[in-house]
C-alpha cells in the first residue's frame, strides 16, 4: 500500500526471506548453544586435564567462529535486508516499535563479537578462569541476543495486549515470549550437539573421537525432553486462531507439523545411533546428514511459526501482504488502486484492466506467491480457472480458509486481478460468452378425441429437472433416477380418479434405453450405493420401461427412479427426452389412454467453472474427470478425507454416504451438515452479491444460455421471475439451510459457514427462517394468496416454508385428490412453459387435451374431464378467471 | 507524477527525533572509520603485493591478521546507523532499496564471500604465497562493489523525483548512474579509505617494536597525505556536482552549512600539515574531527535534498522513553564488558 513492490516474480513469495532466515536461524541458534558447549567442554578439558579435549575445543572454536561470526552474522543482517525489500511496511513497524530493543541487541552483538575473538585468539594463552569467564560472557551475550530477537519475533505471532494498549512492553513480553525463549534455548543446546558431531567426527584418534561423539550426543539428547515440554507450553500460548492453523486448519502447515514430529524422533534416534562406534569415514558424512536433518528440523519449526500467524504478518494487526487490518474496510469501499501510493492505474478502464490487475497482484499476492518459482507458485494454483472462476475464487478467498487474507478492493478491481491472472499469467484467451446452440426437436402431440375418449391420462416429472452427476468414476452426488407421477381420470360430469383395475406403464424414448452405455454409474454402483444394480435399472428397481405403482395416499401412480440420462445412443444430447405413458384396463388389456411427458435430466452442473476441466461429453455437458478429481482433491485437502485415493482405487463414494440428504433419504453421518446445506453454505462464500440468478446459474443448469435452461415454467419465461424470486439469493438460500442445521444442533459446523455470509433479502440472520432441504420449499400460496393474482411481479416467495412435507407443490392435491402438478405441470415447468427444444415440449398434455398450453381445465376447459363446461370453482378459487399470462402463439 | 505523492507515510517514533539523529551520526562516524580502515588496508596491501610480488611483506601480513576483525566491526557498526537511518528516513531508504533490490540483496551474498576471502587471506597467508593475492583481490573488489551499491542507495533515497523510474522497471535493477554526484561521492569514500588505511598503518606500527616500524609509519603517512590531497580534488568535484541550490548553501547560502564546511576545510588543512610532518597522533585527532564535520555536512546535504518533502523533526512522537534509558544502561554495561575482555586479551599478551 505504502511502498513500491519489488516484482520478484520467480523468486518471490518470500523465497529470499525463507532461504536466508532458515539458514540464519540454523547457525544463529548454534551460535548460542555452541557458546555454552565451548565453555563447558573447555571446563571438562581442565577438569579431566585432557590436552586432547582442549585441542578439540580450540579447533571447534575456530569452526564456530568462522561459521557464526561470518555466515551467522551476515545472514542475520541479510534477513533484515530481505524483509525490508519484500515487506517494508511490517519491517518499518518492527523497527519503529522496537528501535531501542534492536539497539540493545546490537550492543549484545558487539559484545559477542569481541568475546568470541578474545576467546579464540587467546585460547591457551590466558589464565584458565579468565578464559572461561570470556567464554561465559560470550554465551551470556549470545543468549541475550536471542532474548531480544525472540521478543520481537514472538510479537509478530502473538502481539497480545499491545493490540489494545500500544505499550511496547506488552509487545515485547507478549504471550509467547517466555515459552518461545525456552524452546529456542533448548533447540540451541541440541544444535550444539549436532554441530559437535561434525567437528568430533574429524578427530583422528578413534577412541577419543567416539568419546567426544558420545559427549556431543548428550548435548543433542538431554535437552530434548525439555524441548518437548517447552514446545507444548509454546503451543498453548499461541493465539487460538494460529494454534488451530498450526494444528491442521491450514493444509500448508500440516506437512511441516508432521515433519517436525517425525524429525524429532529421527534426530534422537540418529543421535543414539551416531554414538555407536564406527569408522570415521562413515561418521563424517553421517555427521553432515545429521546436520542437514537438523536444518530441516529447524526449518520446519520456523515455517510453522511463520505460517501459523497467517493471514497476518503481525497477528491481527497487519496482513501478510502488508495491508494493515484497519484499512480493509476503507479499501473495500474506495478501492485499493485509489489508496495505494505506488500504482499507475488509479482508475479502471476496459483498456487498463490487465495492467491494473498486475498492480493489484503486486499489492496483494506477491508477498506470498511466486510466479514459476519454488514458493507458493501461483501458476499451478490458478491454472484451472477461467476469469469467472478466478473472480469467484478471489471472492471467497480468506473467508473460510483464513490462512490467506481476503481480497481487498472493489468488485471491478477483483475482476481486474482475476483477468490479469487468467489472461496475462496464463495467457488464456477470454472468449465472449455465447449461448448454447440448441436444436428444436420435432415431436407429436398424442391424439385425444374429446368426444370419444373416456379417459384423460396426466403424467409429469415431479422435480421439473433431474440433475445427475455423471462423474461416477470419481463421486456421485445425484445418481440417475427420474420420478414420474401419473393420474388417470375417467371423464364424466363427475369425473373419477381411477385407482383400480388399471395398469399404467411407461417407456422411454427411442435411443435412451441404454443409459449404462453413457454413464459409469452402474460400473461403480457397488461402491456408490453399496450393492450391484443391474445395468439400465434405477435405484428403486425400475428400468427404462416398466409399470407404475399406485400410491394410494396420493391417489397417484408413481414410477420412481427411472434412470434416464440426457445422452442418446445416436450421440446426441437431449435433456428433455420423452417418457411414453400408457394406461390399460387390467382385466382386458384394452388401452384406455396414452400420453407422454418429458423426463428432464441434465448433467450440466457448472463445477468446471471453478474446478477446472471441460464438459465431459462433446464439450457441452457432463462432469469431466479433471473437474471431478479437483473436487475430490480439494475435499480431501480441506476435510482430511481420502476420497481421491478411494476413487483411484476404484471405490468412488456417494456424497450422501456422509452428508445426510432428504432427497435420497440418506441419513449419512448425522454429525455432518446435510448435503444442500454443505454445498450451498460452502459455495456461497465464493458467489456473493451476484445479480439476479447469476450465482444459481453458476452451478445449476438454469442459465438461459445453457444447454438445458431448466427454468421453462411460466414464472421464469413469461413473467421473468428468476430463482431468487422464490428461493432467495444464494446467501439467503444458504442461510436458511444452515440455520436449519444449526437448530438441529450442528452448531459448530453451521456457524463456521454462516459466520461470513450476509443475508441480502432480510436484514439479519435473525430474520432467516430455517428449513429442511427438499422437505421445505417456497410455497405457491405465499404469492398467490387464496389462489389469486399476486399484487405485482415484485413479490417474493422467499422465507416462507411449508411446515409439512405433504404441503409441497409436488405432493399437494386439491381436496378431491387431483394433484396440483397434474394440471399445472412440473415444478420449474409450470404451464404454460416454454422449452428451447420445442416450445411445447413441456406442455404436451394441455396441448393434447385442450389444444392450448395452459393449465388443464383453465379457460373453461373443464370439459377435458367433466365433458362439459362448469361454473363452480371446485378445485381451487379463481380457477374460472382464465389464464393471465398467455403466450403469444403456440 | 508528483513524487511527494509517492513518499510512504512514516511510522511514529518513540522518542524525540534528536536522539536518533545523535545515534545516527555517532554510529555512522564509527562505522565510517572502521570501513575506511578495512577498505584502505585492503587496498594498501593489494598495492604492496602488486608492487613487491611475493616478496615478504610484513605490512601485508599485519593487515591480513587484522582484516577479519575490521570487517566484523565494520558490519557491526554498520548495523547501528542503518537502524537509526531506517527510524528517521525509513520511508526513503526502503523505497530506494526496493528500486535497486537485486543489487541491495546481493550485498548479503557479496559480503559473505568478501568476509571469507579475508579469512582465507589471513589463515592461508603463509601457506599460499601466490594464491593469497587472489583472495585479497576478491575481498577488495567486493568491498568496492558493496560501497558502490551503498552510494547508489544513499543517492536514490535522496531523489524522490527519480522514483517514478519504478513505473518503467519494477524488477529492482535501478541504479543511480545518471546522478552526477554518484561517482564523486563514491570516490570520496574510497579515497578517504585509502587515506585512513594509511593512517591506521602508521598507528599500528607505532606500537610495534620492529626495526622497520619507522619506515612503515612513514609509508603509512605517505598513503594518508597523498590520498588526502587527492581527496581535496574529489571533494571539490563532489561539491560542484551537487545541485546548485544545495552547493550554494555551503558557499554562504546558510551560515550553519558554511561554517561547518569551513571548519571541515580547516580540518583538512590541519591534517595535511600534521600528515606531512608525520605527526601520527595529532593527525589522528584531526582526522576524527574532520570526519565528524564531513559526516555532519553529509547529513546537511541529505536534509537539503529532502527539504521539499521532509525533515526528521516533523515526525510524530508517541513517547516511550524507558527503552531508551535501558538501551543507554545496556550500552554502558556492554562497553564495560567489551573493555574488560579487551583488557584480559591484552594482558594475555595477544592482540584481540
Amino acid at each position: 500500500m505504502n511502498y513500491p513492490v519489488w516484482e520478484l516474480y520467480t523468486l518471490g513469495g518470500g523465497f529470499w526471506i525463507a532461504v536466508i532466515a532458515v539458514l540464519h536461524v540454523f547457525v544463529a541458534h548454534f551460535a548460542i548453544g555452541g557458546g555454552l558447549f565451548l565453555v563447558l567442554t573447555e571446563k571438562k578439558g581442565y577438569r579431566e586435564n585432557s590436552k586432547q579435549i582442549l585441542d578439540y575445543t580450540k579447533k571447534h572454536a575456530k569452526f564456530f567462529m568462522l561459521l557464526t561470526l561470518v555466515f551467522g552474522a551476515v545472514t542475520g543482517v541479510g534477513i533484515w535486508f530481505a524483509i525490508s525489500l519484500v515487506s517494508p511496511a511490517p519491517t518499518s513497524r518492527l523497527i519503529h516499535t522496537f528501535v531501542y530493543f534492536w539497539a540493545i541487541e546490537w550492543v549484545f552483538f558487539m559484545a559477542e563479537i569481541v568475546a568470541i575473538f578474545v576467546y579464540y585468539y587467546t585460547f591457551g594463552k590466558m589464565q584458565r578462569d579468565k578464559h572461561l569467564l570470556v567464554g561465559w560472557l560470550y554465551f551470556i551475550f549470545a543468549w541475550l541476543s536471542l532474548f531480544m530477537i525472540n521478543g520481537i519475533i514472538a510479537f509478530m505471532l502473538s502481539p497480545g495486549a499491545w493490540l489494545e494498549t500500544g505499550n511496547v512492553w506488552h509487545a515485547f513480553f507478549n504471550p509467547t515470549f517466555w515459552p518461545a525463549l525456552f524452546f529456542r534455548t533448548f533447540i540451541a543446546l541440541m544444535l550444539a550437539g549436532l554441530y559437535g558431531f561434525v567437528t568430533s567426527s574429524w578427530i583422528k584418534d578413534p577412541d577419543f573421537r567416539e568419546r567426544m561423539i558420545r559427549y556431543c550426543a548428550k548435548w543433542l539428547i538431554l535437552p530434548f525432553a525439555f524441548l518437548i515440554l517447552s514446545g507444548l507450553w509454546y503451543l498453548s500460548a499461541v493465539p487460538e486462531g494460529a494454534k488451530a492453523m498450526i494444528l491442521g486448519r491450514s493444509p500448508e502447515i500440516v506437512p511441516f507439523f508432521r515433519a517436525f514430529i517425525w524429525l524429532s524422533i529421527i534426530i534422537v534416534v540418529a543421535g543414539l545411533l551416531f554414538s555407536i562406534r564406527m569408522p570415521g569415514s562413515i561418521k563424517r558424512p553421517m555427521a553432515f546428514v545429521l546436520l542437514f536433518i537438523g536444518l530441516l528440523y529447524m526449518g520446519s519449526f520456523e515455517w510453522m511459526r511463520e505460517a501459523g500467524r497467517r493471514p497476518y504478518v503481525i497477528y491481527e494487526f497487519m496482513y501478510s501482504n502488508s495491508i494493515p487490518v484497519e484499512m480493509e474496510q476503507e479499501i473495500n469501499e474506495k478501492g485499493i488502486l485509489s489508496l495505494a501510493k505506488w500504482v499507475e492505474n488509479r482508475e479502471l478502464t476496459d483498456e487498463n484492466m490487465l495492467s491494473a490487475g498486475r498492480e493489484i497482484f503486486n499489492l496483494q499476492c506477491i508477498s506470498c506467491h511466486s510466479l514459476d518459482g519454488p514458493l507458493n507458485d501461483i501458476r499451478p494454483m490458478t491454472a484451472k480457472f477461467g476469469v469467472y472462476g478466478m473472480d469467484s475464487m478471489l471472492n471467497g478467498m480468506g473467508k473460510l480458509y483464513d490462512y490467506m487474507p481476503r481480497f481487498m478492493g472493489t468488485r471491478q478491481e477483483r475482476l481486474a486481478l482475476a483477468r490479469f491472472i487468467v489472461e496475462d499469467i496464463h495467457g488464456k484467451e477470454v472468449t465472449e460468452h455465447t449461448p448454447a446452440e440448441v436444436p428444436v426437436l420435432d415431436f407429436d402431440i398424442p391424439p385425444f378425441d374429446p368426444d370419444q375418449d373416456e379417459y384423460v391420462l396426466l403424467a409429469w416429472n415431479t422435480l421439473g429437472l433431474k440433475c445427475i452427476t455423471d462423474c461416477d468414476d470419481y463421486w456421485s452426488l445425484l445418481p440417475p433416477g427420474n420420478t414420474i407421477y401419473a393420474q388417470l381420470v375417467r371423464r364424466d360430469f363427475l369425473p373419477e380418479i381411477v385407482l383400480d383395475d388399471v395398469v399404467i406403464t411407461y417407456q422411454v424414448d427411442d435411443g435412451f434405453e441404454n443409459p449404462a452405455d453413457h454413464v459409469a454409474f452402474w460400473d461403480n454402483a457397488h461402491s456408490i450405493v453399496g450393492r450391484e444394480i443391474p445395468r439400465n435399472v434405477g435405484l428403486a428397481g425400475l428400468g427404462m420401461q416398466g409399470e407404475f405403482k399406485l400410491n394410494e395416499n396420493l391417489m397417484t401412480f408413481v414410477a420412481a427412479g427411472i434412470p434416464v440420462v440426457p445422452y442418446s445412443d445416436d450421440g446426441t444430447i437431449n435433456p428433455y427426452p420423452f417418457i411414453h405413458v400408457e394406461a390399460r384396463d387390467k382385466n382386458t388389456g384394452q388401452v384406455l389412454a396414452r400420453t407422454k411427458t418429458v423426463a428432464p435430466v441434465a448433467a450440466e452442473m457448472g463445477c468446471k467453472t471453478c474446478h477446472g476441466g471441460e464438459w465431459r461429453v462433446q464439450g457441452r455437458m457432463g462432469i469431466s474427470a479433471e473437474t471431478a478429481s479437483d473436487v475430490l482433491r480439494l475435499h480431501d485437502r480441506r476435510n482430511k478425507t481420502d476420497l481421491m485415493a478411494r476413487a483411484q482405487a476404484g471405490n468412488p463414494v456417494l456424497c450422501q454416504s456422509c452428508h445426510p440428504d432428504p432427497l435420497l433419504n440418506a441419513t449419512g453421518d448425522p454429525e455432518l451438515l446435510n448435503m444442500p446445506a454443505a454445498l450451498h453454505g460452502f459455495h456461497a462464500h465464493y458467489l456473493t452479491d451476484r445479480q439476479g440468478a447469476e450465482a444459481c446459474n453458476a452451478c445449476h443448469p438454469s442459465d438461459p444460455d445453457s444447454l438445458t435452461d431448466c427454468k421453462r415454467g411460466v414464472h421464469a419465461t413469461t413473467i421473468n421471475l428468476d430463482c431468487t424470486s422464490c428461493h432467495g439469493t444464494l446467501e439467503d438460500h444458504a442461510l436458511t439451510l444452515l440455520k436449519g442445521e444449526y437448530e438441529k444442533g450442528k452448531t459448530l459446523r453451521a456457524e463456521r459457514l454462516m459466520r461470513n455470509i450476509e443475508p441480502r433479502l432480510v436484514v439479519s440472520l435473525e430474520d432467516i427462517n430455517p428449513r429442511t432441504p427438499w422437505d421445505q420449499q417456497p410455497d405457491c400460496l405465499t404469492c398467490h394468496q387464496d389462489f389469486g393474482r399476486p399484487e405485482s411481479h415484485e413479490v417474493s416467495a422467499f422465507n416462507v416454508w411449508n411446515d409439512d412435507v405433504g404441503e409441497l407443490y409436488r405432493l399437494r392435491s386439491d381436496f378431491m385428490g387431483l394433484m396440483c402438478q397434474s394440471c399445472h405441470g412440473a415444478t420449474h415447468a409450470e404451464y404454460p412453459s416454454l422449452n428451447k427444444y420445442g416450445r411445447n415440449r413441456d406442455n404436451v398434455q394441455p396441448m393434447q387435451y385442450q389444444g392450448e398450453p395452459y393449465a388443464i381445465g383453465a379457460n373453461n376447459n373443464c370439459a377435458v374431464c367433466h365433458v362439459m363446461e362448469m361454473d363452480f370453482e371446485a378445485h381451487h378459487a379463481g380457477m374460472l378467471d382464465g389464464t393471465r399470462n398467455r403466450l403469444d402463439s403456440y | 507524477m508528483d513524487p511527494s505523492g509517492l513518499i510512504p507515510v512514516a511510522d511514529s517514533i518513540p522518542t524525540h527525533w534528536g536522539w536518533f539523529y545523535f545515534f545516527l551520526i555517532l554510529t555512522f562516524i564509527l562505522h565510517l572509520l572502521l570501513m575506511n580502515v578495512m577498505l584502505g588496508s585492503g587496498i594498501i596491501a593489494l598495492a604492496r603485493h602488486f608492487k613487491k610480488g611475493s616478496d615478504p611483506c610484513p605490512i601485508c601480513k599485519d593487515i591480513s591478521l587484522k582484516l577479519p576483525y575490521q570487517i566484523a566491526f565494520t558490519i557491526n557498526f554498520g548495523v547501528a546507523p542503518l537502524l537509526f537511518l531506517q527510524v528517521l528516513y525509513g520511508q526513503f531508504i526502503y523505497v530506494s532499496s526496493i528500486m535497486m533490490g537485486v543489487y541491495w540483496l546481493s550485498v548479503v551474498g557479496i559480503l559473505i564471500i568478501m568476509y571469507y576471502s579475508a579469512y582465507i587471506y589471513d589463515f592461508k597467508y603463509d601457506q599460499w604465497p601466490n594464491l593469497r593475492l587472489y583472495f585479497l583481490i576478491l575481498m577488495v573488489v567486493l568491498a568496492l562493489v558493496i560501497a558502490f551499491f551503498f552510494s547508489n542507495n544513499m543517492t536514490i533515497m535522496l531523489n524522490p523525483e527519480k522514483w517514478t523510474g519504478y513505473f518503467d522497471d519494477r524488477s529492482g535493477t535501478m541504479l543511480n548512474l545518471s546522478d552526477p554526484t554518484l561517482i564523486p561521492r563514491y570516490l570520496h569514500f574510497v579515497v578517504a579509505s585509502i587515506a585512513v588505511g594509511g593512517l591506521f598503518m602508521a598507528i599500528t606500527w607505532q606500537f610495534k617494536q620492529d626495526p622497520k616500524a619507522a619506515a612503515h609509519i612513514d609509508q603509512g603517512m605517505k598513503w594518508f597525505t597523498y590520498a588526502t590531497l587527492a581527496q581535496i580534488g574529489v571533494g571539490l568535484w563532489f561539491l560542484i556536482s551537487l545541485p546548485q541550490e544545495i552547493m550554494l548553501l555551503f558557499m554562504g547560502g546558510s551560515t550553519l552549512h558554511t561554517v561547518i564546511f569551513l571548519l571541515g576545510l580547516l580540518g583538512v588543512t590541519m591534517i595535511l600539515v600534521f600528515g606531512f610532518k608525520k605527526m601520527v597522533w595529532p593527525t589522528t585527532a584531526g582526522l576524527i574531527m574532520t570526519i565528524t564535520l564531513m559526516v555532519l555536512m553529509r547529513d546537511l546535504v541529505r536534509n537539503a535534498y529532502l527539504s521539499p518533502y521532509y525533515h526528521p523533526s516533523e515526525r510524530t512522537v508517541m513517547p516511550e522513553y524507558a527503552p531508551l534509558f535501558i538501551f543507554l544502561a545496556v550500552l554502558i554495561l556492554g562497553l564495560g564488558a567489551v573493555f574488560y575482555m579487551l583488557k584480559l586479551a591484552f594482558e594475555a599478551g595477544k592482540e584481540a
